[in-house]
């Protein structure tokens, strides 16, 4: 027992039940003071002696401390990304601490995009962010560098930063061996790459897999869809596993050519037929329409639900009714070159047919046909027939079909039109629709919103619903609106610095734009 | 401009959180007019709610802030907002206007008043009797802490973890009636020992009891101590120095390397203690501060920094305590020196000769490597010596350092070092 252990044993004891150790430095009988005087155990004069013992005691363990030793923690691999810059990494750093923290996505993307890492001081803060965020785990994995997976190998909680940047490389073992997640990922590589390489991997192992994993690798073919792939995936139409067999015929309607769309094709023409009709004394070519009558096993199989999308509990308006729903589901599948075959006719002709019934079933059917068969020609003629212009969702997903160039004229196009119809409704439900960035004559449309707006030009009913167009428009456009038109915005808002969003958009836009640049600096 | 100051060191000067947030609010070049800064000052007009214009300067020798909003915080966000764009270099040099320097110039004198008032002060003796009253109510009142520790003894430790924060507190009280504050603090802070678990919990208390207890050996002694020590013993116990006799005392003068800032709350009372490190001399020393909450702390002292001033030291057997007295000039950017671990124990250890109740050094750790032993991470430096470190695991000093050494600064304790600060050639300095 040290000299220390024995004081703190006696007192924790207490001086009256056990006696006074041995003064640690002075022998006993030089020690003199109250310890000598006093027998031990009496008490006051004891517990004071052992008080200025432990004091000795104390300073001297204190002043006698040695170092330890420690094992010096490996360090990290050399990054061969340079770091954001000074500004850059500051500004991180202020929406890490609560600043506009919605666009952290965006500087992530941004710095990724520019082949930038994260300073290392900031990591811990932003893979922290990342344990309670997922969607942001990809983004953050491409921008931690080596640094963040060598800190991320000693947290647990951060572990997911070596899954997601596990990088699966070209090693085919990473196929048998990985984590779905990483599985999926070697597989999407090796679509870009070789869709028949992928196609054929999966097929080894496709009868073992459970049915996620099944649907997850499905999902993969998306990349590098060819004709191809049809023969697996019409097997597919007779999985065990209910997800996969309508990804199987989800993926079948987007391949135009295939015996799927021959199907499909049918049963489409026993719905709509051409035919000549004079209605005010003009004659031309209409478009009339029949319901299917009834729901078989073909569409079963084919991904048509027997309870559609919609058919009984619709997000606006009054049901569809089921038959309506299989329609538009066929429509919706049906080959787009069905069409102009049918009618001998280009797809902007077809677009501009009169519809003897049911006209929103087929135009609804037509757009998502276009959208997901990614046909721009389609797109582009059902935006110019303006047939579908109360529904934001094909809207805008057959904006997202046109070329990028043409997105932006179409887009501020539809802004203008909905615009002039003045049905906040729509025009919120467009803009929460439209697909971003809004960039060029697109957000020049927008600002005309704003300022028609703000200059009470508008062709309005009410001031209440500009405002809430107002509103909305401003929580949506400081993701997506470009920039670059900040001091244009910030013109605009300084003449109502009273209007909030308006002022918090004009902060986030400049926000982003000194973001932006800062990351090119 | 390379000697604007980084947005963390403005931020480091709002009184709370919620400043900082309306600071960034405010922190925009479109609410701003006429702003300008020189060597000395930033200054600028913030557009206010309504149509109240508020005038905003801030001297950045000190810092010292002026603005005429109505708020109460201190700096307020206006003045936070502007140096956070003169921060971002938003703001461009401009001649002062005559609202600036008259108030610069008033500061300058009534600096100057200051000082000859105190010398006045200094002159002028306090009122004996109440001095000898107050002698006589502190010796009563360590005299009881003096039974009260012996009688824990006597009975034994072993209760304690069983008794109540009462058992602390009612000692504590009765040594704040005897206007022996320091002490009270202490005594208070003990009940954490047995009631914060952890197995060493005895030894600890021990310990604590023992300083304590020699503590009040120590102030009984009276003048038969060194007149050094004494001083010490006085502070310990809670006589306080007023501030013009320590700065009418000596002054050491250096580029004082500000090596970490570490707060500690105790009844609603914020304590900052911020370290330095005189770069020439390689004299330790603390600045305190002290606030209720909302209000500031000693903001003009940013970690990682160098400050060229001269500092009175409290007297003491182990001077530590200290005040700036004069600045020449602003704070700027530097490396920070630095030493080894055993530099450092030995430091400590010929300070704790000079006063044994030293339970708080300041530590600048050059070319230190985080580590780890029995999973407790340490730092450990190019001889291979470590130390162990306090507090949460330190994943930005980690992230920042990457393994590779660094300069570590801190508080070092007989439990260990809570790293506050690092630096590297390459990084720049960060807070912990």
């Amino acid at each position: 027992m040290t000299a220390w252990s024995d004081h703190v044993t006696t007192a924790l004891l207490g001086t009256r039940r056990r006696p006074l150790p041995p003064h640690p430095v002075l022998a006993p009988a030089l020690a003199g003071g109250p310890a000598a005087n006093a027998p031990a155990g009496t008490g006051d004069a004891a517990a004071g002696a052992l008080l200025e013992q432990a004091a000795l005691l104390t300073v001297r363990r204190r002043a006698g401390l040695l170092p330890g030793t420690a094992e010096p923690i490996a360090p990290a691999p050399a990054e061969s990304l340079p770091p954001a810059g000074l500004a850059a990494a500051g500004r991180l750093a202020r929406i890490l601490a609560g600043e506009q923290p919605r666009m952290l996505a965006e500087w992530l993307d941004a710095a990724a995009g520019r082949g930038l890492r994260v300073p290392a001081p900031l990591l811990p803060d932003l893979l922290e962010r990342g344990r309670s965020d997922r969607a942001l785990r990809p983004a953050i994995a491409r921008v931690a560098g080596r640094r963040g997976v060598w800190l991320a190998l000693q947290h647990t909680g951060w572990a997911y930063l070596v899954a997601e940047s596990g990088d699966p490389g070209d090693d085919p073992e990473v196929w048998q061996t990985g984590t779905r997640s990483q599985r999926v990922a070697y597989l999407v590589r090796l679509r870009g790459d070789d869709p028949a390489a992928a196609r054929e991997a999966l097929a080894a192992t496709w009868s073992g897999e459970p049915a996620p994993d099944r649907t997850a690798f499905l999902g993969t073919f998306a990349q590098g869809l060819s004709p191809a792939d049809e023969e697996f995936l019409e097997a597919a139409l007779d999985d065990r596993g209910k997800d996969v067999r309508q990804l199987a015929a989800d993926l079948l309607a987007r391949l135009p050519g295939s015996a799927y769309g021959r199907r499909m094709s049918e049963r489409a023409r026993a719905c709509v037929r051409a035919r000549e009709r004079t209605v005010r004394g003009r004659r031309q070519t209409w478009i009339m329409v029949r319901e299917p009558e009834e729901h078989d096993e073909g569409m079963a199989r084919d991904g048509i639900p027997f309870h559609p999308p919609g058919s009984f509990a619709p997000g606006s308006g009054p049901p569809l009714g089921a038959r309506a729903g299989w329609l538009r589901e066929i429509l919706a599948r049906t080959p787009l070159p069905c069409w102009t075959e049918l009618f001998g006719l280009p797809p902007m002709e077809v677009a501009c047919l009169p519809i003897a019934d049911h006209t929103e079933d087929v135009h609804v059917g037509w757009a998502r046909a276009a959208i997901r068969q990614h046909d721009a020609g389609w797109a582009r003629a059902l935006l110019k027939a303006a047939v579908v212009t109360e529904r934001a969702d094909e809207l805008t997903g057959l904006l997202g079909v046109l070329p990028a160039a043409e997105r932006e004229t179409a887009g501020a196009d539809l802004v203008r039109r909905v615009r002039w119809m003045d049905e906040i409704g729509e025009m919120t439900l467009l803009l929460d629709r439209l697909p971003g960035p809004w960039t060029g004559a697109l957000a020049d449309a927008v600002l005309e919103v704003v300022e028609d707006i703000l200059t009470g030009r508008a062709p309005t009913r009410s001031s209440r619903s500009d405002h809430l167009v107002l509103s909305r428009l401003c929580e949506r456009a400081d993701r997506w609106l470009d920039p670059a038109v900040a001091p244009r915005l910030e013109a605009l808002a300084a003449r109502r610095p009273d209007h909030q969003p308006l002022t918090e958009l004009t902060e986030a836009l400049r926000f982003r734009l000194d973001m932006l640049r800062e990351l090119d600096e | 401009m390379s000697d604007r100051w980084g947005r963390d060191q403005v931020l480091g000067l709002a009184p709370d959180t919620a400043a900082v947030k309306a600071a960034t609010t405010v922190a925009k070049p479109a609410k701003w007019a006429r702003a300008g800064c020189d060597e000395q000052a930033v200054w600028g007009e913030c557009a206010g709610s309504g149509a109240s214009v508020y005038r905003t300067s801030a001297d950045l020798a000190e810092p010292a802030f002026r603005c005429t909003c109505p708020s109460r915080k201190f700096p307020c966000k206006h003045a936070l907002g502007l140096l956070l764009l003169w921060s971002d270099g938003t703001i461009d040099p401009a001649a002062r206007p005559a609202w600036v320097a008259e108030w610069l110039d008033a500061r300058a004198e009534r600096a100057g008043q200051a000082e000859r008032s105190r010398e006045r002060t200094a002159a002028r003796a306090a009122d004996p009797e109440t001095a000898q009253r107050r002698e006589r109510r502190v010796e009563e009142g360590l005299a009881e802490l003096g039974r009260w520790l012996r009688d824990q003894v006597a009975q034994g430790l072993s209760g304690a973890e069983s008794a109540s924060y009462q058992a602390w507190d009612d000692v504590a009280r009765r040594l704040v009636d005897a206007q022996a504050g320091a002490v009270a603090g202490r005594v208070r802070e003990l009940a954490s020992i047995p009631h914060g678990g952890g197995r060493a919990w005895p030894e600890r208390l021990l310990a604590e009891y023992a300083l304590l207890h020699l503590l009040v050996r120590a102030y009984e002694r009276g003048d038969d101590l060194p007149p050094d020590l004494r001083a010490t013993v006085r502070s310990r116990v809670g006589f306080t120095v007023p501030q013009e006799e320590v700065l009418a005392g000596p002054r050491v003068r250096d580029h004082w390397y500000v090596a970490g800032s570490h707060d500690t709350e105790q009844d609603r009372l914020v304590t900052r203690r911020v370290w330095l490190r005189g770069r020439a001399t390689g004299r330790p020393a603390l600045v305190l501060s002290f606030g209720a909450p909302g209000r500031p702390l000693e903001a003009s002292l940013p970690v990682g920094s160098l400050i060229d001033a001269d500092l009175a030291f409290y007297p003491g057997a182990q001077p530590l305590r200290a005040l700036i007295a004069e600045r020449h000039g602003p704070p700027h950017q530097g490396p920070p020196g630095g030493g080894r671990v055993l530099d450092l124990l030995d430091e400590y250890a010929a300070g704790l000769a000079r006063d044994p109740w030293l339970d708080r050094w300041p530590a600048l750790l050059a070319g230190v490597r985080p580590a780890r032993a029995d999973g407790v991470p340490h730092v450990v430096d190019d001889r291979g010596d470590a130390l162990p470190l306090l507090g949460p695991v330190p994943w930005r000093l980690l992230a920042m350092s990457g393994g590779r050494p660094c300069t570590v600064g801190g508080e070092w304790t007989p439990a260990g070092l809570r790293p506050l600060s690092a630096w590297r050639e390459d990084e720049g300095v960060i807070l912990l």
